[in-house]
């Protein structure tokens, strides 16, 4: 694999054979030639309708088809959707729940909270049951409405909670009659559940700020208690990916030869205006707003449990939605190509979007500063808050990294989480852990991440996105 | 041929998930090991009892990899909505245009297999099915 620096750590992988536009990849360090990731950044660059790069964040690892840190903008008439630029866990993303608590208050009450948090959130393997299984009226509605079905039953830490999401917290092109039986009967009892692997939540402390004046638009203040939900659309999201990805596999020949020759499989795609592109879309989007409504019941759930855990009032906790961010998406979004507005959809996959300063899709009271970015890290060190940037816009398609990557295989963390207690050792360091497996605590230690730091500095060093403060885990529950 | 849990097959080490490749004389016999290794990181190593025999058809491709892969997909649902498991495998058929097996299943027992991995989906990504050597490599990715 060629690549040429462009600048800082910014690194170009040169067009050549079949790739229609170069790749782009801002890294920690300089890349490794061999890194496999790399040549998925290259494979991506073959899609029809590709636009200027095949972008990569620094948080680049090995996925399928794309990499995990890609990015992929695609002209909206003319060009593919590919259900591996999004990914399995569709809207996989994050929100960050600021609190009026202080950190020193609360550590008393922590254990309290962590177990609550724990009974009250179903977490784990197959985890079901949050909220009683939803008729199929019911998860129509959910697909139909986001976030702002679950804040009209009341699952919200306030009742503007849908407004501070991306995207209002739903994508109108959602098409529930798209979303199939089975997908159906994945999700249908998954509404308001963690799931496993590297979903979370968290009790933070605001640890730093590095921007006041971002810090204070976004209700940021050091030593301040602060709460994180990371998670998806659960089954749901990965039987419609599926599903899809079956059929467009089989369906490659059907779309003419340039959608025939792609290197990879898993890069199976449709073009965006044919009617496989068209039910794609309407699937994915009613899996999106799956993931919004789950993370948003999970709020309900997680401030009720803050509330009877602490017997405290809703004013003395004083809960608000900070923000909450996909991290597996494609979106159709209006972006200024070559000097004119070009209506695009752009794929992120393991991406976050961060719209800069003064853009209307930003929510009005953080329009000054730009979008909150939010990083989550490992559960033993530490998660960040950045905010957008106009070179975002100008360089990235308004995108930036999604968390620190994965540094070790599972197997490999299990093998060097061998004889240790990894609760014992966060405990050591004043973090509380709750966590249906050992296994589950071992494969996701710290060591078995790249440290999120030396991401998100690269996306500050680069301009894509700026500082704003650092969050520390205070307790972390797993599945 | 029959072959019930466990099976051999290696780790690819893949960062983010989880890769497996296994061995056997005949694209069967590859075929069952892949379902018994799908098995074998759900049930986290753990024994699995069967209680009832199904036999299953599915449609395949492209490629025998493809057809793997679709034998895999039907089987990771079964597993999200009925909680049910391989402990043994035999496959009958197995081509471009599907395969058809027979599947000993028990059920997912949340303390018996709580080191299980949370298998979320089947990727097409480097999926394998083909001779090599003397005999027959299979290849799969899961997500987790």
């Amino acid at each position: 694999m060629q690549l040429r620096r462009i600048e800082g750590d910014l690194w170009e992988i040169p067009r050549e054979g079949g790739m229609r536009v170069p790749g782009r990849v801002y890294s920690v360090g300089p890349p490794a030639p061999d890194d496999p990731a790399l040549q998925q950044v290259a494979n991506v660059a073959h899609l029809p309708g590709i636009l200027r790069f095949s972008l990569a964040m620094p948080d680049i690892h090995w996925g399928y088809g794309f990499p995990i840190g890609g990015v992929a903008a695609m002209d909206a008439e003319h060009g593919a959707v590919s259900p591996g630029g999004v990914g399995y866990d569709i809207n996989c993303g994050v929100r960050v729940v600021t609190t009026a608590l202080e950190a020193e208050a609360l550590r008393p009450g922590l254990h309290a909270v962590a177990a609550q948090l724990y009974r009250d959130i179903p977490t784990g393997v197959g985890s079901s049951q949050a909220i009683p299984r939803l008729s199929d009226r019911e998860l129509d509605d959910v697909l139909a409405s986001g976030a702002r079905w679950a804040v009209r039953r009341g699952f919200a830490a306030a009742s503007d909670d849908a407004e501070r999401c991306e995207e209002g917290g739903w994508l109108a092109g959602a098409d529930p009659s798209a979303v199939s039986a089975r997908a159906r009967a994945r999700g249908a009892d998954q509404v308001g559940t963690l799931g496993s692997g590297n979903h979370f939540i968290e009790v933070d402390r605001v640890a730093e700020v590095y921007d006041a004046g971002a810090a204070e638009a976004f209700g940021l203040v050091p030593g301040q208690v602060a709460l994180q939900i990371h998670s998806g659309s659960r089954g749901l999201g990965y039987q419609v990916c599926d599903e899809h990805l079956a059929e467009l596999a089989r369906a490659r020949g059907r779309f003419g030869p340039e959608y025939d020759r792609l290197p990879d499989p898993q890069l199976a795609c449709a073009p965006i205006a044919s009617e496989a592109g068209q039910r794609y879309l309407g699937a994915m989007q009613a899996a999106a707003n799956f993931a919004w409504a789950n993370r948003q019941v999970m709020t309900g759930l997680a401030v009720r449990g803050l509330l009877h855990a602490l017997r405290i009032s809703e004013r003395e906790l004083g809960a608000r939605l900070l923000y909450d961010v996909c991290h597996n998406v494609a979106k159709h979004e209006e972006h200024t190509i070559d000097g004119a507005p070009r209506r695009v959809l752009v794929h992120r996959k393991g991406a976050t979007r961060c719209f800069g300063p003064g853009d209307p899709r930003v929510p009005a009271p953080y329009r000054a500063v730009g979008q909150p970015v939010l990083i989550p890290g490992d559960m033993g060190r530490y998660s960040y808050v950045l905010a957008g940037t106009a070179k975002a816009m100008e360089d990235t398609f308004g995108s930036s990294c999604h968390g620190a990557g994965r540094l070790l295989s599972r197997g490999e963390a299990l093998r060097r989480g061998r004889g240790r207690s990894i609760a014992k050792e966060l405990a050591g360091k004043g973090i509380e852990v709750m966590a249906r497996s050992h296994k589950t605590l071992a494969e996701e230690m710290s060591d078995a991440y790249k440290d999120v730091a030396q991401v998100v500095k690269v996306m500050d060093g680069a301009g894509i996105s700026r500082l704003v403060a650092r969050l520390e885990p205070m307790a972390v529950v797993k599945g | 041929m029959r072959l019930c849990l466990p099976q051999p097959f290696e780790d690819l080490g893949h960062v983010a998930d989880v890769g497996v490749r296994v061995r056997g004389a005949t694209a069967g016999e590859a075929l069952a090991r892949l379902v018994l290794a799908f098995a074998s990181l759900a049930a986290g190593g753990g024994e699995v009892h069967a209680e009832r025999e199904e036999r299953l058809s599915v449609e395949g491709g492209p490629g025998l990899a493809g057809t793997a892969v679709a034998l895999l997909r039907e089987l990771l649902y079964r597993l999200a909505i009925e909680g049910i498991l391989p402990a043994a495998c035999e496959v009958h058929s197995v081509g471009e245009a599907g395969a058809e097996v027979s599947v000993a299943f028990g059920r997912r027992d949340p303390a018996r297999h709580a080191e299980g991995l949370d298998l979320k989906a089947v990727t097409r990504h480097a999926a394998r099915l083909e001779p090599e050597g003397a005999g027959w490599v299979g290849q799969v990715l899961f997500d987790v």
